[in-house]
């Protein structure tokens, strides 16, 4: 299992993203009903809060195509540069890099700005078996 | 957590198994084809690491072995394994990491012979029970 520590310096706090191999018999594979077969895949999770206060979905990588959703990636060639895009997808689009928005993300009373984007992320990030549901509005958000 | 094939062998009704962990870590490593400079050598990489506690019939153990991408073959990282039901010798990099673990599995099991379809790959024997 890999596990990657995120610092944020303005509130002193530490986040992990974690990646570890599993295997599985899959409910769905790609919107497909499953054949019983076992799957062997990678799964992607971090604490790192959304800008609206709640948890990431899960993310299965099956190939390397799986690239975080909303966002236009390119392939990676190897497992080192699709976690980090994950990686730094949790970070830009939670807005960690912000210190504004970051030090928000911890209080009900994010601003509206805060709470319209973090909404259509939630409502993407739900697909997460999908690597190219992007969103106009996800880009933006993230940059 | 990893992925861990038990793999039961009913002629000897024992069993091996095989480990995949997906790991971040320095890489240091002398295997074939990687790609190391003083520039890179201290960046983390992520990948899987194969090892097993079996041994091979001759009684050597196998060493253990690194996948970075899905195109890093299990036959010197050229080409895919022997194995029969799946795509023998293809130089195409796995679609998935089930076609990949699947690969490397078979290979393990069954062993392959130095420069096996012209890899260069040293010889492997088939995992003994």
């Amino acid at each position: 299992m890999a596990r990657i520590s995120v610092y944020q310096e303005e509130t002193n706090r530490t986040y992990s993203v974690t990646a570890e191999a599993l295997a599985s018999v899959m409910d769905m594979v790609e919107g497909s009903a499953s054949d019983g077969d076992i799957d062997y895949y990678i799964r992607i999770s971090t604490n790192i809060p959304k800008v609206d206060g709640t948890s990431w979905p899960v993310y299965i990588i099956r190939k390397l195509t799986d690239n975080p959703p909303g966002v236009e990636y390119s392939t990676p060639s190897t497992f080192t540069e699709l976690i980090n895009q994950y990686v730094t997808y949790f970070i830009t689009v939670s807005q960690l890099t912000e210190s504004s928005s970051s030090s928000s993300s911890f209080s009900s009373s994010s601003s509206s700005s805060v709470s319209s984007s973090s909404s259509s992320m939630s409502s993407d990030s739900s697909s997460s078996w999908s690597s190219s549901s992007s969103s106009s509005s996800e880009s933006s958000s993230s940059s | 957590m990893a992925i861990n094939l038990s793999i039961y062998s009913n002629a000897n009704s024992s069993s091996n198994s095989v480990v995949f962990d997906f790991v971040g870590d320095v890489l240091a490593s002398s295997h074939d084809g990687l790609p190391y400079s003083p520039t890179n050598a201290s960046s983390v990489e992520y990948y899987f690491k194969v090892t097993t506690n079996a041994r091979q019939d001759n009684g050597n153990p196998y060493p253990a072995k690194i996948v970075r991408s899905l195109d890093e073959l299990v036959l010197n990282r050229q080409k895919q394994s022997r194995n029969p039901y799946g795509d023998p010798y293809s130089t195409n990099a796995y679609s998935d990491v089930k076609s990949m673990v699947v690969d490397y599995a078979w290979d393990y099991i069954n062993g392959h012979d130095a420069n096996e379809d012209g890899t260069g790959v040293k010889a492997q024997n088939p995992m003994r029970f």
